[in-house]
């Protein structure tokens, strides 16, 4: 296939469209961003402006933060991620971008199929998106821009979300089978198997967001490591260059290797790993039908009756 | 222009958070899955569909071959027929010619016999009239005298028969 005008300059546009959001953060961060002082300082998202939603008698404000900001890119730059990849789709001659598009889908599609089994395929553009957020939010930091994986708070709305799931598949078997899980092998296991239930969420969550922030905290470590043995080896040479820290050049790219992509690509994998087979465990397909033909059973044998 | 502690919780927070989880997956189903699946599928089906088509052809290859083959076998053995019943009649019309020939030979031969045996006996009556003419006259000059015409003659036919029938 040769490529028309028309879709090249499609095609700029979209490339555009991926890169922009992240030119537009790094922008918002020179902007905002306070000069710093040089000491160390380990702290949260930057927060822009706060939305007063505590004068409307809501507990909380709404604060707007890097990390609200930056997910948003990132998502907006998925999005043109995914009409780039999908753009020129044709049968005949696949350009390698197809070719890209449709190993991401028939790789996703065999692990849901492996975790979950047929009957959750539907999870495969979900568990996508998982991994494309996850994944791209820690590779922020590459950019220089506050990860938004490093917020505690994002994490926990994917880990409730995923805690929605697996509560409503169990209760899709019955309120009462439900209830009657806790108590599993023995009642006295109760108090145990309740815990069990919000520590999923809540290990989830510490997971990964402690992985990458404790990237984070270790690369600022690094760096005033690296600035003071700097120091103490050059300090003699005249003027800013004993200032300068040598030690700084490279040795942190390294490390960034491991604790910035490394890292942030396999906590993505495991945060949607977890996710499957926790939701997939929470849901037993056989006895779910079991349970609906139980139902239409009764159901059909009411009608007869009432007939 | 401040920042937030390092562990800080946010109920707005992470409803936003949770809400951009769903709304990508959204976008991911909308504008990757989906078209991709689709392409995949549609795919799948033409390559099913051409493998089906190429055992069809296959088949309908093999069943034509075996006709033609059981044609040819009897086209052979009928072009052999053909041909032995062609040579048979030409040996018997060739026959029938050269038989033919040979009678008409003999006839051609015969009839020549005939003519020339009538031609002599018709020579021999003229050489015989001639004789009688020749020596009638020469008698009648040489004995110059009258004859009785009648008896002169019966005595010539019959010398003149003798010599004939000598010559016979």
């Amino acid at each position: 296939m040769t490529k028309s005008r028309r879709f090249k300059i499609e095609d700029i546009l979209l490339i555009a469209g991926m890169i922009l959001p992240i030119v537009t953060g790094i922008v918002i961060k020179v902007l905002f961003t306070p000069q710093s002082e040089d000491s160390i300082s380990i702290t949260g998202a930057l927060i822009f402006f706060e939305i007063p939603l505590s004068k409307l008698g809501l507990k909380w404000d709404l604060p707007i933060t890097e990390a609200q900001v930056n997910s948003w890119l990132v998502i907006i730059s998925i999005f043109f991620l995914c009409l780039f990849m999908t753009h020129g789709l044709n049968e005949k001659t696949p350009l390698k971008r197809q070719h890209l598009a449709e190993w991401i889908i028939e790789k996703v599609d065999k692990l849901v199929q492996d975790n979950m089994g047929n009957h959750f395929m539907g999870y495969a553009p979900f568990i996508i998106a998982m991994m494309a957020l996850s994944a791209f939010s820690s590779l922020m930091t590459l950019f220089g821009l506050f990860p938004p994986t490093s917020d505690l708070n994002v994490i926990a709305g994917w880990a409730i979300l995923v805690f929605i799931l697996i509560t409503y598949y169990k209760l899709k078997c019955g309120f009462l089978n439900y209830l009657k899980g806790f108590t599993q092998p023995i009642p006295v296991f109760t108090p145990f198997n309740i815990l069990g239930e919000f520590s999923t969420p809540l290990s989830m969550t510490f997971r990964h967001y402690g992985n990458i922030v404790s990237g984070t905290v270790i690369s600022a470590l690094l760096a005033a490591a690296l600035k003071i043995l700097s120091n103490a080896v050059f300090g003699w040479l005249p003027g800013k260059l004993g200032e300068f820290p040598f030690f700084r050049i490279g040795l942190p790219a390294v490390f960034s290797i491991y604790f910035d992509v490394f890292s942030g690509c396999i906590q993505a994998f495991i945060f949607a790993m977890l996710t499957m087979l926790n939701v997939s465990s929470a849901f037993d397909y056989e006895d779910y039908q079991k349970r609906q033909a139980k139902r239409l059973a009764k159901l059909a044998r009411r009608q007869s009756q009432n007939s | 222009m401040q920042n937030l502690e390092i562990i800080s919780v946010n109920i707005w927070q992470i409803v936003i958070s949770l809400a951009n989880l769903l709304i990508l997956f959204l976008i991911i189903r909308k504008f990757l899955y989906k078209p991709v699946k689709k392409l995949l599928k549609n795919r799948q089906d033409a390559v099913e569909k051409q493998y089906e088509d190429a055992t069809n052809a296959q088949k309908n290859a093999d069943e034509n071959k075996a006709i033609w083959e059981e044609k040819m076998s009897q086209a052979e053995t009928k072009a052999d027929l053909i041909i032995k019943e062609a040579a048979d009649t030409a040996s018997t019309r060739g026959d029938e010619i050269v038989a033919n020939a040979k009678a008409k030979a003999s006839d051609i031969i015969k009839d020549a016999e005939t003519e020339a045996q009538l031609e002599r006996r018709k020579a021999e009556q003229d050489i015989k009239d001639d004789i009688i003419d020749l020596s009638t006259k020469l008698t009648e000059k040489m004995l110059s005298r009258e004859i009785n015409a009648e008896d002169h003659k019966e005595l010539i036919d019959s010398f003149i028969d003798n010599i004939g029938d000598k010559n016979e």
